[in-house]
């Protein structure tokens, strides 16, 4: 072989080499994040990462994750009980379940009742829940106000009747009484603190950090074409290893 | 097999999910026929204290409420009682009669999967069950392979309605630790 063919295949080695690094540092960025989120999303319970939810503003602003615009308040004793969204909070406590139509709240003797989706939730002051009353357990369906009469008991509107239960919850009989006595259950504005607190908690419980790691690791979480980035990232993958296959037995020979 | 057809078929499916949920039995419906159409007056018993540990014990969670309602009548008590199976609670209705297990049906299923414990062929079962010292049942059931979570949720609560029974009849259940 002579010495000018010897340095134009030296030169093309060398060339080779360069455009195999290249490649190198373009996967590297794309290759750590999807193999870092990909040992996170495989070992979710010993990371305890399963249950966990994302609550980084600008992320979630990037989810186009906002506020409902549907906010419902009222006040019972020193207790503000919300709903937002389907979410149901005494103060910034959240109930369990999913909520639609809350009704109103109000404080009775020494509990807090919450009429909410054709059922009364009843509370202590703490906020634990003594017992879910239903239209089974003579509630009167298709509930539409909820207050107390001047001597503090619970009544409740449903239908054209008004209706109140014995001291245990137990038996409905219908109320008999000037209606202009009652007072009811109005919404009102939940003081700036508070509302704030709840949006947090809202927004906070909105993007599970499992649907981020996937996101990222599939590329979705950079848009459109996030997916393609990280394809072409793994196609430079493959070529790398090609050429550093190819790059080391040049090298030997 | 065809991205669409695959896609007809398990859309095709998907009513066979729903179909699962519903209501079996009213409550209304399962206390008339537990108590032969005259259903006494509800009662309530707390969950404080001891009980509530016990309660706890049997469940493997705190139960979500201060207190359960109740029918009593000689010696049958029925009891209306959820928990829950993956996701979402399962309404059961328990009838128990001389501290035995009578009865346990399905009132309202809720989640997508599992709604085969209803059937008579598992509930029949339950029936003349009793509790053993440890608040368990005193007798193992065959479960239901898909279902597992839905029996396990039917058996803490035939359970719960035996231990319940004793409490409303003031007899003390000798537990083992």
């Amino acid at each position: 072989m002579s010495r000018h063919h010897r340095r134009k295949k030296r030169f093309k080695l060398r060339s080779f080499y360069i455009w195999h690094r290249y490649m190198g540092v373009a996967a590297a960025a794309f290759m750590v994040l999807v193999a870092v989120t990909g040992v996170l999303m495989n070992h979710p319970d010993r990371l305890g990462i399963d249950d966990k939810f994302v609550d980084a503003g600008w992320v979630l602003d990037w989810y186009g994750i906002h506020t409902p615009d549907d906010l419902l308040s009222f006040r019972a004793g020193d207790h503000y009980v919300s709903r937002m969204g389907k979410h149901l909070y005494l103060d910034t406590r959240e109930f369990e379940g999913r909520y639609r139509d809350l009704v109103g709240a109000v404080r009775v003797h020494e509990l807090l009742a919450i009429a909410v989706d054709d059922s009364i939730l009843l509370l202590t002051p703490d906020g634990e829940l003594v017992e879910r009353l239903h239209t089974r357990d003579g509630v009167p369906a298709g509930l539409l106000r909820i207050g107390t009469d001047p001597a503090g008991d619970l009544v409740l509107e449903g239908g054209l009747d008004l209706w109140t239960p014995d001291a245990d919850f137990l038996r409905w009989q219908p109320w008999h009484g000037d209606r202009d006595s009652l007072r009811w259950s109005k919404p009102q504005p939940l003081p700036p603190a508070l509302y704030q607190a709840l949006v947090t908690h809202y927004r906070g419980e909105a993007l599970p950090l499992m649907r981020l790691l996937a996101d990222l690791h599939s590329g979705r979480f950079f848009g459109r074409y996030g997916p393609w980035l990280i394809d072409l990232s793994a196609l430079l993958l493959v070529l790398l290893s090609l050429s550093g296959t190819w790059i080391w037995l040049r090298r030997r020979r | 097999m065809r991205p669409v057809r695959l896609f007809i078929i398990l859309f095709g499916l998907l009513p066979l999910a729903a179909a699962a949920r519903g209501t079996y039995q009213t409550p209304q419906d399962f206390l008339a026929e537990a108590f032969d159409g005259q259903v006494p007056e509800a009662r309530v018993l707390w969950l404080t204290g001891t009980r509530r540990e016990q309660v706890k014990r049997i469940l493997g969670h705190p139960y979500p409420a201060l207190r359960v309602r109740y029918w009593l009548r000689g010696a049958r008590s029925a009891w209306i009682l959820d928990e829950t199976g993956k996701d979402r609670p399962i309404t059961f209705g328990v009838l128990v009669e001389n501290g035995r297990l009578a009865r346990i049906r399905v009132l309202v299923f809720r989640e997508s999967r599992g709604a085969e414990i209803r059937h008579p062929f598992f509930t029949e079962q339950f029936e003349g069950l009793k509790l053993d010292p440890r608040l368990a049942l005193d007798r193992s059931i065959d479960g239901i392979s898909g279902a597992t979570l839905s029996v396990r949720a039917m058996k803490k609560i035939a359970a719960l309605a035996l231990y319940l029974d004793t409490q409303v009849r003031g007899e003390h259940v000798p537990t083992s630790p």
